[in-house]
């Protein structure tokens, strides 16, 4: 007869998030590079802000990699002569800001509009469905300028308006997967046993939603960055000198082949931010899904350790 | 089968080949909504139809620099009365076969002046009364009441149609130019072929094909893969081809309008102060290109009655510190927030000028920011009436004038009742009202008076920059831009090498 | 499925209504087009005819009377900027962007389907990094750039394909290709996310675990009830080709309906932007029609 070890206790979330991170290497890049914007986002006006704002015509448009000017002017310098470097760390602030409220409030208000509208009856169902109809046909740019118009420009009307045409795929998405799950056998259990709607929505369709929704909020903050880019350019919502990734990308545009740096630099800065949202998301899909952890955790076995 | 192969290779050949012969493809930066011929005088339009499709009775020769020339008019006089009379050439026929005469001027001019069809014409003819009168077929007079002594400068903007149109906007123009409209696919492209039965010499170009990118990197790229032959505007930044690229003043001046009854700009220190806080040398060949001129005028050297003796402001910001202060402890309230009004995608660099100009006077004492608006809602800080209860506003526009004379915008942009005017002075009114009234060298007098009153008593506004365009064009064509490309571009100007 | 279809139609119907009343108050309270269409230089009085000519001097109630009117009698009215009906306008242009929208959408659906659940498969794998990160770079990077740059590659540099334009099928090459990076990028990753969460499910372990070894069957199941999320986010990026492409048309002269819809608001071409705003609804509500009756083909639990 065999000798069994009492079984190892489960180790404490934290250290079994940070092996399970340990175990997705792009993962762990993925949150040290959103660290790094988060700390950027929060102190980089503060610290660069007077760096940023010199100008200095005869330097414009200076090339990046050229090591004598100093550290502030490696990835090169604007049209007006500006660090690039220092341009991008102060902007970081205002687009966070931009992107991560316009996609937080259409993510919010898609989703709870479509959980409604998957669950409650035919009715509410089908005018929620309607009003995502309507704002999909309505054109961002006449919601912008009509917000600008009575509302005025500013931060906070550029999110609203963002955020309302972001709503739609959100609501929809969220029904689909509402429509779909209501009919499954544990979500007729729990009714049968007795829990409320709100209850069946929150703890056991909500879990299932939110993986897909995660997926394509990450994508949306590079599409809510570079929408942002446009209405900026057209004097909707960010002024210069304030800046955001987006509108330093588009005013490089006209440079683009003879100094690309200008819009290279920014476009990367939203690459690698949606890069690493994404590698972040998809890594959260697996480890809070205590089916699919497994994935995670047996990498770490191979060193060695008895399964 | 072999049919439908050798159709197919020539289809995809043709589609990838450059013009060839006497075919040029010009690419223009937007599309032309209408070729309606009264509308001519609005620049997308006119760039396709001027001088090609419809003509005019005179024409000014901004090319050769021989000003006014006979086109349908052979000659003109100016009778007792102060009405004019042009005696118009003979045997010209329009391209739908009727001939030329009198009474198609006298329908061309009250169809374009008819409030039912909202033409660009009326506003040149603003502020007089004015009329046709027929002669005889070949003699026609104009009456205006003032009389008008730039009368046939103003003719050279009245395209000439058959009395037979319709009082609407017609899509398909008939005109005694060289050339007529063939095809017309909205958004794609528009051909313009070349008439044998026109009165005058045949122009070298048989057909021109005009397409339209808005993305000026695009419109390079297509003259050097040879899709197309001229590209009349690209950017500074793709022009780096001394063979095929261009320069050329454009007559487009960018200036901030003053308002004049919004403190502290109502102190004429504080405004030198401004003028002298820019360093306007600063900008050339960084922010704007080299060749630009800098500007005191709203109207480019060319133009008759230029000032050449008014200089540009220095730029001497230790001076502009001391005027401030001088107006500050007179109690002017110089510290006010003084805002830069732009429009969005105005002209190349606009947010970089006008944020170098604001840095500039921020170093000289100024509180200054910088707001950007769309076209719509910029007009309605440009023009009258102004919005109540408005700060301080430096709106800086871009104002063309290649018409060879200052009338065009100095009652606008400065008399009193002018829509963009931020001054009502009695003797800028007065300047204005005489000089346009002058003719010949007195006339040349009154508006340089004007000029240097304006520039350096009045100080009436922050002038920057008079703006120089590029053009690419193919090697195998001879031709190259002039002031007036940007609303006029006349195929017989394009010679073969 | 009939009377679903039926009352779908009439509350597509209404939702139009509320569309078209809701755009025609707002957009008019954006500015004035007699400012726009005439040069600064315009007097007061040639202002005033302009609005007069184009009926904008009435009362507001008057106008959209004037405008329901014209609707009931299939006139969409004039655009003032192009001189012509607005839906001649609006409808050469959207041909254009039908054309592109149905195209890079059918490609970019059997690509992202096919990569998408390559990369489910084995997830965390070569083959799953590898598409990822290229797919999410081609999904977040500017789409001006991607088109410019491959205009001075394929155009300039190499000669392969023409700069711009519409005329031969080598006209299109470049466009699309553009067009198609960005909705291939999101919807690799959602169909990657849904597979895998499918794959993992108790259904497909059965299937396993009872001997089922033949790959394209357990696929099939799989992929089947992933496509639920997998064909709204497809409508959703559908809907936004349909509202039109603007960078790419303005680049590559597509005549389309972005570009045609940003002019149109800039210049405030009220019966152009409405005229649009139209058209591009009934496509897309058409559309989401058709996505809702899929939902209960692909899953017949769903009723409607």
């Amino acid at each position: 007869m065999s000798h069994i070890d009492t079984i190892p206790d489960e180790p404490k979330p934290l250290v079994r998030f940070a092996r399970m991170l340990w175990a997705d290497k792009f993962a762990l890049a993925a949150v040290l590079f959103l660290l790094t914007v988060l700390v950027l986002a929060v102190a980089g006006p503060h610290w660069l802000d007077g760096a940023a704002q010199k100008q200095n015509l005869r330097g414009r448009n200076a090339p990046p990699f050229e090591w004598e000017r100093g550290w502030l002017w490696v990835l090169g310098a604007d049209a007006l002569g500006r660090p690039l470097l220092a341009r991008i760390i102060v902007a970081t602030q205002n687009t966070m800001m931009i992107a991560a409220g316009a996609v937080v409030c259409s993510a919010a208000i898609g989703t709870v509009l479509g959980l409604i509208a998957g669950y409650a009856g035919k009715r509410t169902g089908e005018v929620i469905l309607r009003l995502a109809d309507v704002i999909m046909s309505f054109p961002s740019l006449l919601l912008a300028v009509v917000v600008l118009y009575i509302l005025g420009p500013s931060v906070g009307n550029l999110i609203v308006v963002l955020s309302i045409t972001r709503i739609p795929v959100y609501l929809r998405t969220t029904r689909a997967e509402v429509l779909e799950v209501r009919e499954r056998m544990f979500v007729q259990a729990a009714k049968v046993m007795g829990a409320s709607g709100p209850r069946i929505i929150f703890r056991h369709i909500l879990p299932v939603v939110l993986p897909t929704l995660t997926t394509i909020a990450t994508l949306d903050f590079a599409f809510v960055m570079l929408a942002e880019s446009s209405l900026s350019f057209l004097g909707i919502g960010i002024q210069p000198p304030d800046i955001t990734w987006g509108l330093m990308i588009a005013q490089g545009k006209q440079y683009l082949t003879t100094a690309w740096w200008l819009s290279f630099w920014p476009g990367l800065a939203i690459i690698l931010t949606t890069l690493s949202l994404n590698l972040l998301s998809n890594w959260m899909r697996i480890a809070l899904d205590p089916v699919q952890r497994w994935r995670l955790e047996m990498r770490q076995t191979r060193k060695g350790e008895t399964a | 089968m072999k049919k439908a192969l050798l159709w197919g290779a020539f289809a995809a050949a043709t589609a990838m080949t450059p013009a060839w012969g006497q075919d040029v493809k010009i690419v223009l930066n937007e599309e032309a909504d209408v070729l309606e011929p009264c509308m001519a005088t609005r620049s997308n339009v006119g760039r396709i139809t001027m001088q090609n499709i419809n003509e005019t009775l005179t024409f000014l020769d901004i090319k050769g620099g021989s000003g006014l020339q006979p086109k349908l008019a052979e000659s003109w006089e100016q009778q007792a009365d102060g009405s004019w009379r042009f005696k118009l050439r003979q045997g010209v026929t329009f391209s739908d076969g009727t001939t030329f005469d009198a009474k198609d001027v006298k329908a061309s001019f009250d169809r374009a002046m008819n409030p039912a069809i909202t033409c660009e014409v009326p506003r040149y003819f603003g502020g007089m009364t004015i009329s046709a009168e027929v002669v005889d077929d070949h003699t026609i007079d104009f009456k205006a009441d003032p009389v008008q002594p730039i009368l046939p400068l103003l003719l050279t903007l009245l395209t000439i149609v058959p009395e037979e149109t319709p009082v609407e906007f017609i899509r398909e123009p008939v005109g005694t130019g060289p050339f007529k409209l063939t095809e017309w696919t909205p958004g794609q492209q528009i051909v313009l072929t070349a008439r044998d039965d026109y009165w005058g010499e045949k122009p070298a170009v048989t057909t021109a094909t005009y397409l339209f990118r808005q993305d000026p990197a695009v419109r390079a790229a297509m003259v050097a893969t040879g899709e197309a032959d001229i590209a009349p505007s690209i950017s500074a930044q793709d022009a780096t081809n001394a063979a095929t690229d261009f320069s050329y003043l454009d007559s487009e001046t960018v200036y901030a309008r003053v308002d004049h009854s919004i403190a502290p700009l109502n102190d004429v220190r504080v405004r030198k102060a401004l003028n002298m806080a820019i360093d306007r040398q600063a900008f050339l060949g960084t922010l704007v290109p080299d060749g630009t001129l800098l500007a005191t005028a709203v109207y480019p050297p060319p133009t008759l009655g230029w000032n050449p003796d008014v200089k540009v402001w220095d730029y001497n910001p230790e001076e502009a510190k001391k005027l401030l202060e001088e107006a500050r402890a007179d109690g002017v309230a110089v510290d006010t927030p003084i805002t830069i009004l732009g429009r969005t995608a105005n002209f190349p660099n606009n947010v970089e000028i006008l944020e170098a100009v604001q840095q500039m006077l921020q170093e000289a004492g100024f509180t200054v920011e910088v707001k950007f608006y769309e076209v719509a809602e910029f007009e309605t800080y440009y023009s009258k009436p102004y919005a109540e209860g408005r700060g301080p506003q430096l709106v800086v526009a871009m104002h063309d004038n290649s018409k060879g004379d200052p009338s065009f915008s100095m009652y606008f942009k400065y008399a009193s009742d002018g829509r963009q005017s931020g001054i009502a002075d009695p003797k800028v009114d007065d300047l204005i009202a005489r000089a346009s009234a002058a003719t010949g060298d007195e006339r040349a007098a009154l508006w340089k008076e004007l000029q240097a009153y304006l520039h350096d008593e009045v100080v009436a506004d922050v002038l920057l920059f008079h703006m120089v365009s590029f053009s690419r064009v193919n090697e195998r064509l001879d031709w190259t831009p002039t002031m007036a490309t940007n609303s006029m571009l006349p195929l017989a100007d394009i010679k073969f090498k | 499925m009939i009377p679903f279809i039926r009352k779908r139609a009439f509350a597509s119907l209404v939702s139009l209504i509320l569309l078209i009343v809701a755009v025609f108050f707002l957009s008019r309270l954006t500015g004035d087009p007699a400012a726009l269409y005439l040069p600064s230089e315009a007097s007061e009085e040639m202002r005033q005819q302009f609005r007069e000519v184009h009926g904008l001097n009435d009362p507001i109630m008057v106008q959209f009377g004037r405008y329901v009117w014209d609707l009931l009698h299939l006139d969409m009215g004039e655009s003032i900027r192009k001189a012509r009906p607005a839906f001649d306008v609006v409808a050469e242009a959207f041909w254009w962007t039908l054309q592109l929208a149905l195209i890079t959408m059918t490609l970019v659906t059997g690509a992202a389907i096919v990569i998408g659940s390559l990369a489910a498969f084995r997830a965390g794998g070569f083959f799953d990094r590898v598409a990822s990160v290229t797919s999410l770079i081609g999904a977040s990077a500017p789409d001006f750039w991607v088109a410019i740059v491959a205009i001075v590659v394929f155009a300039v540099g190499l000669g392969w394909l023409p700069t711009s334009g519409t005329g031969s099928v080598w006209h299109w090459i470049l466009p699309i290709a553009v067009l198609f990076i960005r909705p291939f990028g999101l919807i690799v990753q959602v169909v990657r996310g849904s597979m895998i969460t499918a794959l993992s499910s108790a259904y497909v372990k059965t299937a396993r675990a009872k001997g089922v070894k033949a790959r394209p069957i357990i696929f099939v199941h799989a992929l089947r009830n992933a496509m639920l999320p997998v064909i709204t986010v497809i409508g959703d990026q559908a809907a936004a080709l349909l509202n039109g492409a603007v960078v790419i048309e303005t680049i590559f002269g597509f005549p389309g309906v972005g570009k045609l819809m940003i002019d149109s608001i800039l210049q405030r071409d009220f019966n152009v932007v409405l005229a649009a705003i139209m058209i591009t609804a009934v496509a897309i509500f058409l559309m989401n029609l058709l996505i809702d009756l899929a939902y209960s083909a692909l899953d017949p639990r769903i009723r409607h």
